[in-house]
């Protein structure tokens, strides 16, 4: 791949008490790169997507954004950095609106004393979600609609649209086709298409192989805490990916490991 | 009839259906009818005594001892939590009021007329600040002990009516009882409902309900209440909400005690014994649920004066007599009822 590795992650080591989550995890990624990360339950995802989102700090190794050294205190300092993390099951508010989802925590306020107060601008804010989540390919029911009224496959487009319009660099999806139907999966692998072509680096988590195989330029699959295998989605098929997954083929050594 | 007559037919009788639904599904609207069902009713039972302005003003007055308390709970609720302590903390704040004031009359200080009203801002900001702390611990208990609302609140209510029982060692603390402020406004001869403490109530309901629903605090108290690890993960500090929302309640409930102390002329450690479960059940009439992410602070003002107009309306009755007894039923009937629409709406709402 010619273009800029955006976000790197070297030699991570996690341990829970003593059990080792993460041994010695390497990975690269390029901007307008999708890398589909899968494994078993109990791989290390989970932990891997947590370090790389700034949610947990490693024990051990280093992380490069855009190839300077970075140490996320806080998932907030990642996002302010342009890494955007979606995770499973937990990306919205559903008493809120869209548009109140869609800014949550980077609020618009209006001008002068009573925007220092922290008053919203509701009108602008609902104006540009809109807007936003239609650039990423997104249509969008009303912005001013409380998301419990939307379905579930509408409910992750907001999310995903979210992330996607937020993410300056880095975006990371964890298990974003869940629960969804065929059509509604299919639209959120085409906005995962449009971030890649947004010149986003995609981190894409799941248990769905045809989708990962589908959306994915790279594949990387962790077993036991440790990167068994990184190489282009086109040299696995259904089969391969699964072995690889469960260990019933096995696996050369990859680099950084 | 015809295919299409039934059509347009049933087109007409649609939308008039729905807007009815949509209107009975606002509980401000529900609050409304019932306050105008309950007054009119008190006002043929009572012999027409009822809506009097002395009555009116009596009702107002208990509306604006319990609304502060009321609208602490509501931003509580809204994030999934309860406070608890907000009874103890009236207690509390007002005996560490009645100790002020006495220890300002031992020294030969002059309150009364025109010269107490340095004094009743010194013990509003006093009662605050008793309440802010009682509020900041509260918030300590959860942040850090992780100690769940319900527990952390249920121990800080016992601990501030300790206190204030070991401050006013069980006595009422007098101070003077002529304060201007709970005095009726007038116009010429004509006596308003309203005094100047029900009148700041008032204002600083309206205050937190434009905070509530137009500014990024009362954004995050929803958010937080409706999903905290999205709120989390948006970047938004869940602890700093949590210390502002509890600190919030624990406040009003220290300024609920000022106007506590004001209106009877007195701190007492039994002044707000019990005001927590008329605090939660305002709430949960006002159409706030306790899972967090509901709740409208114009529901809640309402919720809290049918709660108050009941009470007093059932004691105002010649038709048949009400025993004063009546009245905790008569709430526990109230909030029964107040949930049970809620589930009904939900019901409906899916349909």
């Amino acid at each position: 791949m010619s273009r800029e590795v955006i976000y790197e992650i070297k030699n991570a080591s996690k341990r829970y008490g003593s059990v080792v989550a993460l041994d010695g995890a390497s990975l690269k990624l390029h901007a307008g790169e999708v890398v589909g990360l899968v494994g078993d339950n109990g791989a290390g995802k989970s932990t891997l997507v947590k370090v790389l989102s700034g949610a947990h700090a490693p024990d051990g190794g280093q992380i490069f954004l855009e190839g300077k050294e970075v140490s996320w205190e806080s998932p907030r300092q990642a996002l302010e950095s342009g890494v955007e993390t979606l995770y499973q099951d937990s990306g919205l508010a559903p008493h809120l609106t869209v548009s109140q989802n869609v800014f949550l925590g980077r609020e618009i306020t209006v001008k002068g004393i009573l925007g220092k107060l922290g008053f919203l601008n509701k009108k602008k804010m609902e104006h540009e979600a809109h807007r936003d989540l239609e650039a990423v390919g997104i249509a969008v029911p009303a912005s001013n609609r409380a998301v419990s009224q939307l379905s579930g496959g509408q409910r992750q487009a907001v999310a995903i649209g979210r992330a996607v319009s937020w993410a300056k660099k880095v975006i990371i999806l964890d298990e974003p086709t869940n629960h969804l139907g065929a059509r509604q999966a299919g639209e959120v692998l085409n906005i995962i298409k449009n971030a890649k072509a947004k010149g986003l680096g995609v981190i894409f988590i799941s248990h769905t192989l045809p989708h990962v195989l589908e959306v994915t330029d790279r594949i990387v699959v962790l077993r036991l805490g440790r990167i068994v295998k990184d190489a282009p989605t086109a040299e696995f098929t259904g089969d391969t990916l699964i072995g690889t997954i469960t260990g019933t083929i096995q696996t050369i050594k990859v680099e950084g490991d | 009839m015809t295919d299409s007559k039934q059509a347009s037919a049933f087109k007409e009788q649609t939308p008039l259906r729905a807007k009815i639904s949509s209107l009975l599904s606002n509980q401000s609207v529900v609050l409304l009818i019932t306050l105008v069902v309950l007054g009119s009713f008190f006002q043929w039972g009572s012999d027409g005594i009822f809506l009097q302005t002395g009555l009116l003003g009596t009702v107002l007055d208990e509306w604006g001892s319990y609304i502060l308390l009321a609208v602490g709970q509501l931003f509580v609720v809204i994030t999934g939590g309860i406070d608890l302590s907000v009874g103890s903390t009236v207690s509390l704040s007002s005996v560490v009021a009645g100790w002020f004031v006495v220890q300002q009359l031992q020294k030969g200080a002059d309150i009364t007329g025109d010269a107490a009203l340095p004094y009743v801002l010194l013990i509003a900001v006093i009662c605050l600040l008793v309440g802010l702390l009682v509020g900041l611990l509260n918030a300590f208990l959860i942040n850090k002990l992780k100690i769940v609302p319900f527990i952390a609140t249920l121990a800080t209510m016992g601990a501030s009516n300790g206190i204030a029982v070991m401050i006013s060692v069980g006595m009422p603390l007098q101070g003077p009882n002529d304060w201007a402020l709970g005095a009726p406004w007038m116009i010429g001869d004509f006596q308003l409902p309203v005094s100047t403490m029900v009148v700041a109530t008032m204002v600083i309901t309206a205050i937190a309900g434009l905070f509530l629903h137009k500014s990024r605090f009362g954004l995050y108290t929803y958010s937080l209440g409706s999903n905290p690890f999205a709120t989390r993960g948006a970047g938004i500090s869940v602890e700093k909400q949590i210390v502002k929302v509890y600190m919030l309640s624990g406040g009003l409930a220290g300024l609920a005690g000022a106007y506590s102390y004001v209106r009877l002329g007195a701190g007492s450690n039994t002044s707000g014994m019990g005001m927590e479960l008329y605090a939660i059940a305002a709430v949960v009439i006002g159409g706030a649920s306790l899972m967090g992410g509901v709740g409208r602070i114009v529901g809640i003002a309402l919720g809290t004066l049918v709660l108050f107009v009941v009470q007093s309306g059932l004691l105002t009755m010649t038709v048949v007599q009400v025993s004063p007894d009546l009245k905790q039923v008569i709430v526990a009937i109230l909030i029964a009822a107040a949930v049970a629409v809620q589930t009904l709406q939900k019901k409906n709402g899916r349909k």
